[in-house]
């Protein structure tokens, strides 16, 4: 069992080095994503078909456990309150594995929605893929895509601000400020930052 | 201290870290005694510089972990739990144990599981460490913080005048660098970082009493040596290596550290005026290439704003003497016997090779394989190792299981400073350097000890290989009952016991795993006779498996929790 375990490592360590090397290079900036499917912390499956108004959506990326993450709870909200009423709703997804994370399992995801009152759904994505089919590589990782002829197009993905512990003193808010411009049917000028936060581990 | 403090002691601590001249406190690391350790591997973020968080990971803090202290004789239980995104190990660095403890990269420690290592602490009062080892994954993890010292106290250096007051007269200096991309986050982009770190904090300070005061240096980089000295070129004296103390004082005004190594310095600051200041620097100006951080680039895979410069570790602010102050060197330490190259019965070459351009380094020309064991030392034995470098780079060698003793350098003479019990050697460019171990206690079949280059880079590119220590005599040949086992009372509340067909059946190494194959217990050679706390696992169904020490025949066994 040690031997085989031993060669089955290094066989996993050989495969995920080039696997997050081509991640972390994947060229995002032009891109249309799939719906989706997923369980809300309500227990109602939620699609972004169920929102034909929305003009575009801020999907976000984040998990319970990550220290990163649990910076932005306050902040999406606020995104969500100010963005969902000019049909930009936000959506938040956490795609760990939870056969290694407890803290991320689906019924702690309902815990966490209750203690931080969270203003959005909040997504199961159970088998990562979403995660995957975004690219999503940190919590939190967020989205701003937008309908154009009836697809959504990914127009910015990246960091939500530039500093996680400090709200106040982040000078560049880029998921805001794509939305903005999105609304004013101008170009994004930020469209791709690093997403600073946890990794997030793909099941192998 | 609870984690929370700790955090925020060191995101304040280094939130004012920028500007070039404005020195920051030294973090001394918090520390633990006793003899279970619990240590808690996390994801985290600290204040390095302006604007941006780092993301970051530490040990039961946010980045590097808390001091051990163990006391020789002592056997020391280890909890660790990983609570990271990544799978990785923690290795006992310098320490003497059984190789299923000893944390290397078969000790694999995966998301959400705890590791349960324990051993009994023979090695000699002097200054260790502990830090991942997960293959090609080691400078990762090292570059995002995790580590920690590990302090031996024993008889022999309790009873000599030293100072020993942790944090005051006393003080652990980990030294390292960082690089920074423009969100702040780390970057591996050059095998040596920009900006010096010591404990965490960038451009640090610390106030030492007028006395002498002992600093335990670890070289904790990824790649970059120091050659260290004081900015007034002050004599000062090397009282320990990796493994323990010296027989005497040695005095130096420089003394070259390479990866992984430590040294304990005495320095006497009885002389100094109390307001005055002196810096601990790195005289790294000048080195040929070959030195590593001697390169002349500021940019690209081995450039740095350190490079071949002399610069700044630790600006020392003298205050006033403490009671109880030491204010003499001893002149003898400690006795040692020392293994000759006579004692040897048993030799081996290894050569440092290929590391052309681009490529990286072997020894023998082989790749690190983890299923391969490239050398099998008998029980009790002692060997005389060759580690030959003729080749274009230097290197940190470092062996696990045992301390040596170097014998020869075919540079010229062995430094005095070096003259002690060490794990791990600088292997200059185009430099052969013998040693002699005596490899005793441990013997196991399976599980291999690790000897390999502790600069990271090298050591994730191959530059490693392992041994196993056998134990001719032990070999049992007896024909026996297949093993078998039990595990009662099934369905279980709160603990489950084992119940062996054969009362001389021993436990090599028992994992937990629940019903989605997630690993919750780790346990090499558990102690199974009050069974197994189970009391907070969720109910479910759990797979107990359980290797076999005589034949490591692996039996898994189903169990239900109420
Ligand atoms: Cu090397």
């Amino acid at each position: 069992m040690m031997k085989q375990g031993i060669v089955n490592r290094l066989l996993i360590a050989a495969a995920i080095v080039p696997a997050i090397f081509l991640l972390s290079f994947a060229a995002i900036s032009v891109r249309e994503v799939k719906d989706f499917s997923l369980k809300n912390v309500d227990g109602a499956m939620v699609s972004l078909k169920d929102y034909p108004n929305a003009k575009g959506f801020i999907i976000v990326f984040t998990c319970n456990h990550c220290p990163f993450a649990q910076l932005y709870y306050k902040r999406l909200n606020e995104l969500n309150a100010k963005y969902a009423a000019k049909g930009v709703p936000l959506l938040a997804i956490s795609s760990t594995d939870t056969i290694n994370y407890e803290d991320d399992s689906f019924e702690k995801m309902v815990l966490k929605a209750k203690r931080e009152q969270l203003n959005f759904p909040y997504l199961y994505d159970n088998t990562q893929q979403v995660a995957k089919d975004f690219h999503a590589q940190k919590t939190p990782h967020a989205y701003v895509i937008w309908k154009v002829d009836g697809k959504w197009v990914v127009k910015y993905s990246g960091a939500i601000d530039d500093n996680g512990a400090h709200a106040e003193l982040a000078n560049n808010h880029y998921v805001a400020a794509a939305i903005d411009e999105l609304l004013a049917e101008k170009e994004v000028s930020i469209k791709d930052t690093k997403s600073i936060g946890c990794q997030i581990s793909f099941r192998k | 201290m609870s984690l929370k403090s700790i955090f925020m002691g060191l995101a304040l601590g280094l939130a004012a870290s920028v500007s070039y001249g404005q020195y920051n406190t030294l973090h001394i690391p918090d520390t633990l005694s006793g003899t279970t350790f619990n240590l808690n591997m996390r994801d985290s973020f600290v204040q390095f510089r302006t604007g941006n968080q780092t993301i970051t990971a530490g040990i039961n803090g946010a980045f590097w972990g808390p001091t051990l202290f163990f006391n020789k004789g002592d056997s020391v239980h280890m909890n660790v739990r990983n609570y990271l995104n990544d799978t990785t190990t923690l290795h006992w660095h310098g320490f003497h144990l059984p190789a299923v403890m000893d944390g290397g990269p078969h000790q694999t420690i995966p998301p959400g599981a705890i590791w349960r290592p324990y051993w009994k602490v023979t090695n000699n009062a002097s200054t260790y460490w502990y830090h991942p080892h997960l293959h090609m994954s080691t400078e990762k993890q090292l570059i995002e913080g995790l580590g920690g010292f590990i302090i031996v106290r024993d008889a022999a250096e309790a009873a000599l005048a030293l100072p020993r007051t942790y944090g005051i007269d006393d003080i652990p200096l980990a030294l390292t660098s960082r690089s920074f991309d423009a969100s702040n986050a780390f970057t591996s982009t050059s095998a040596y970082g920009d900006y010096m770190v010591v404990n965490g904090t960038m451009n640090p300070q610390v106030s030492l009493p007028k006395q002498y005061v002992r600093l335990r240096i670890l070289n904790a980089e990824m790649e970059r040596g120091y050659n260290l000295g004081f900015s007034d070129n002050r004599t000062f004296y090397v009282i320990g290596n990796d493994g323990g103390l010296l027989d005497a004082p040695v005095p130096v005004t420089r003394v070259k550290l390479l990866v992984g190594e430590r040294i304990e310095i005495l320095v006497n600051l009885t002389g100094d005026a109390v307001g005055s200041s002196i810096d601990l620097k790195a005289y790294n100006a000048g080195f040929p290439l070959g030195w590593p951080g001697g390169e002349p680039g500021t940019t690209g895979p081995f450039g740095s704003l350190l490079n071949n410069i002399n610069f700044n570790i630790l600006h020392i602010n003298v205050a006033a003497a403490t009671t109880g102050a030491i204010t003499a060197l001893p002149s003898s330490l400690v006795s040692n016997t020392y293994l000759t190259a006579g004692d040897a019965t048993v030799t081996r070459t290894l050569n440092v090779t290929d590391g052309t351009p681009g490529r990286p380094f072997y020894f023998d020309h082989a790749n690190f394989d983890l299923a391969t064991i490239n050398h099998t030392l008998q029980l009790n034995t002692v060997e005389k190792w060759t580690v030959v470098n003729n080749n274009v780079f230097g290197h940190s060698f470092h062996i696990h299981d045992i301390q040596f003793k170097i014998i020869s350098r075919s540079s010229g003479p062995v430094n005095a400073y070096e003259s002690g019990w060490k794990d791990s050697y600088y292997l200059g460019i185009n430099e052969t350097v013998s040693f002699v171990a005596k490899f005793d206690d441990y013997a196991d079949d399976i599980h291999p000890f690790m000897y390999h280059c502790h600069m990271a880079p090298h050591e994730d590119g191959g530059l490693m290989g392992q041994f196993v220590v056998r134990d001719a005599t032990g070999v049992n040949n007896t024909i026996k009952d297949p093993a078998d086992f039990k595990v009662y009372p099934n369905p279980a509340n709160d603990r489950i016991y084992f119940s062996f067909n054969d009362p001389t059946m021993q436990a090599y190494y028992v994992t937990i795993t629940n019903a989605v194959g997630r690993t919750l217990y780790m346990l090499p050679r558990p102690h199974l006779a009050d069974g197994i706390d189970i009391s907070k696992f969720a109910q479910g169904n759990y797979f107990v498996q359980l290797t076999d020490e005589a034949t490591k025949k692996v039996i898994t066994k189903h169990f239900i929790k109420q």
